[in-house]
């Protein structure tokens, strides 16, 4: 069953100049279990859906959504306060810069003990303070923090970004979330620390079961630790598949690009030449183009492209695109050549 | 902290250094003989000059004579009132506690209205309470404080008869001078009659409190709002939220601390502009304290009054100024450690 089940959740802003939108119909869909990868550049949305889903953006943007399912769940049909406290207590979400979520003035242990749920603690209430203190070097502990007494007594900016993401780590499972979305965990670190973090989400999926939407700008990064991924381009749907699908066999011109401009899939490429990109930059949020908006940088863009496209589903390579790139075999590809000369002549008799 | 400590001290003491300088350069440029301008004796005699000029160093070179000024206000001795020919030693010391209480007291208010209102008008930025609370503030600050202190008599003292439009206290009640403020001298006497004289000088405080409290509070009102709404907007409240805290938690445990933070320094500052309408409530309310008596020298030309009255008021100005930068030390963790150039 899915976890989570979004269908064209859309993301208006409120501007001087009327509204904007900046998640154009996009859907997502994450299985229990499942490390799902959301990609795309920066400002294309990413970050504004992970932070729509669970609930926290501000009066300024407006959310509207088809379906929006958690667990079964028809969270439209709740309040909003409803929606929150089902949300924050199955959702946990690590935001980009770690150092600026956690208050500056208060210290880490405080910060740490009120994100645990009393419901969790068992006992008396003058046992409480006790218990919550153990939690909180349980949980510190948990994130591979080992001098916890040391980081509980001190304040956000005497600690390392690392520290600081791994601080915010803990303070996603001390609600014991079956979701976790991890938006961009390590856009600051350096690799070794990366790595690090990544394990350590890696570990918590395979322990604990715990689903992650993991959310990059890095593709190819992405690849190793995820098992189905959602691209993003300026708001808009591009294509979902499994890891495998995406990498290998990308359907959408925007993805070939991507997959194009990372190094891995470049290793035959001669030294010192440019790698493959896309002409232009992303479109500023004031002048979208209609239609796809990869339009105006697309090499297969045509006519068509003004229209939005549909979502076409290829065995659930879900990708949405006028004119796909299809990976097929020459003998098939062949025989639907001759299906659509059959329809034709059929057509003009 | 102990750094933090000493770097304000040593603040203060240059501060300090630069007012006096100030200040005797002020007895130069006073019309009429600079020693006399310095210790306030108009009528000494010819054996009294010489006497007066060679404790003065005046016929030494300016660096002397600087230090012998220092060395004077060091001990205490800031010269004769021209007016009066009393020493300003004793008048700066019984009306000066009365000046600290009134504008400690309209500080108090200032914040306790100025400061939550702020808040609440954060809260709901852009509802209707928001622009209530605004405008409210605009109309506050707009008012001239000479022109309300009239109008709070007209209406509550005399209209209403609530509240006594002048004094410090009613002269029915004897009050030992201890400390010179007033309400700890009463709870320090031992008169029967001490609650009665308590609730009658604090009676006598609220109005010319009120007065003075209405520009600072409204200036609080928006400096406390602003402050609120940049708090509200930071991703660690945005965090907070989505770590699943209701809303009083995370504007009672992060956003207040955090706000009071980007407040209390400003707090500092304004406390400056909260004497000088101070000194004018204190004419309007005939409160005996330094402000209507550093006026009243002005218009009676008694310039030794006038040097060391700026003196001593910038003194208690700058005490005030470097408390509440000890007390945002205390809030702000940020502050506290080994940082250069602040």
């Amino acid at each position: 069953m899915n976890l989570l089940d979004i269908r064209n959740l859309s993301i208006e802003l409120d501007t001087p100049n009327g509204r904007v939108l900046a998640v154009d119909r996009v859907s997502l869909s994450i299985k229990e279990g499942e490390v799902r990868g959301l990609v795309g550049e920066s400002g294309s949305g990413k970050s504004l859906l992970a932070q729509a889903i669970i609930g926290v953006l501000e009066d300024k943007w407006h959310v509207h959504a088809d379906r929006f399912h958690w667990r079964g769940i028809d969270l439209l049909r709740l309040t909003i306060d409803e929606r929150r406290a089902l949300l924050c207590r199955d959702i946990a979400m690590i935001f980009q810069e770690p150092m600026s979520c956690l208050d500056p003035t208060t210290l880490i242990g405080e910060q740490l003990s009120e994100a645990i749920d009393s419901k969790q603690l068992s006992g008396y209430f003058w046992q409480r303070k006790k218990q919550r203190k153990e939690a909180v070097i349980k949980l510190l502990h948990k994130v591979g923090i080992k001098k916890h007494s040391q980081c509980i007594s001190s304040y956000p900016h005497q600690l390392t970004e690392a520290i600081c993401q791994r601080v915010m780590i803990a303070i996603a499972l001390a609600g014991r979330p079956i979701l976790l979305i991890a938006d961009e965990p390590t856009a600051t670190m350096e690799s070794t620390n990366q790595g690090q973090i990544y394990r350590l989400l890696a570990n918590l999926n395979q322990l604990k079961n715990m689903s992650i939407l993991l959310i990059s700008h890095d593709l190819e990064n992405l690849t190793h630790w995820t098992s189905t991924i959602t691209v993003m381009y300026s708001g808009q749907f591009v294509e979902a598949g499994t890891t495998e699908q995406i990498f290998n066999r990308p359907m959408h011109p925007y993805t070939r690009a991507l997959v194009d401009s990372s190094t891995k899939a470049n290793l035959q490429l001669p030294t010192k030449s440019r790698l493959m990109t896309l002409p232009g930059s992303i479109p500023i949020l004031q002048h979208l183009p209609i239609g796809c908006r990869l339009g105006p940088r697309c090499p297969r863009a045509q006519q068509t492209c003004v229209s939005a496209p549909k979502v076409s589903n290829f065995h659930g390579h879900k990708v949405s695109c006028h004119f796909p790139i299809l990976h097929e075999s020459p003998r098939k590809e062949s025989q639907k050549h001759k299906a659509v000369k059959h329809k034709t002549v059929k057509g003009n008799n | 902290m102990l750094t933090f400590t000493l770097r304000r001290i040593s603040l203060f003491i240059f501060t300090m250094l630069v007012l006096t300088l100030l200040s005797f350069s002020l007895s130069f440029l006073f019309p009429g003989d600079t020693v006399i301008n310095h210790s306030g004796q108009i009528n000494a005699t010819a054996s009294e000059l010489v006497q007066l000029n060679k404790a003065y160093q005046m016929d030494k070179s300016i660096v002397d004579q600087y230090g012998a000024y220092l060395t004077h206000i060091l001990n205490g001795d800031f010269g004769q009132s021209m007016a009066s020919q009393s020493p300003i030693r004793n008048e700066i010391i019984e009306l000066l506690p009365a000046t600290i209480e009134l504008s400690l007291v309209a500080l108090l208010i200032a914040m306790v209205v100025g400061i939550p209102l702020g808040f609440i008008a954060a809260i709901n930025h852009n509802k209707a309470s928001d622009n209530v609370i605004l405008s409210l503030a605009m109309l506050g600050y707009s008012i001239p404080v000479f022109w309300l202190g009239l109008l709070a008599i007209l209406v509550f003292s005399i209209g209403l008869g609530w509240l006594p439009s002048a004094g410090q206290i009613s002269l029915l009640f004897e009050i030992e001078f201890v400390t010179g403020i007033q309400f700890i001298d009463i709870l320090l006497s031992d008169s029967p009659y001490k609650w009665q004289a308590f609730s009658n000088a604090s009676a006598h405080i609220i109005l010319p409190a009120c007065v003075i409290a209405l520009a600072p509070a409204t200036i609080f009102i928006r400096l406390s709002r602003a402050a609120m709404i940049e708090v509200l907007a930071a991703s660690y409240i945005r965090a907070a939220r989505a770590k699943g805290l209701s809303f009083q938690q995370i504007i009672f445990r992060h956003a207040i601390r955090n706000a009071l933070i980007k407040i209390i320094r400003h707090v500092g500052l304004q406390f400056a502009n909260l004497v000088t309408i101070a000194m004018v409530t204190e004419v309007i309310f005939s409160w005996p304290g330094i402000g209507r008596w550093l006026i009243e020298s002005i218009y009676q030309r008694d310039y030794t009054a006038i040097q060391s009255g700026l003196l001593v008021l910038s003194c208690f100005i700058f005490i005030i100024h470097i408390l509440t930068d000890f007390i945002y030390a205390a809030l702000n963790p940020l502050a506290r450690g080994n940082q250069h150039g602040s």
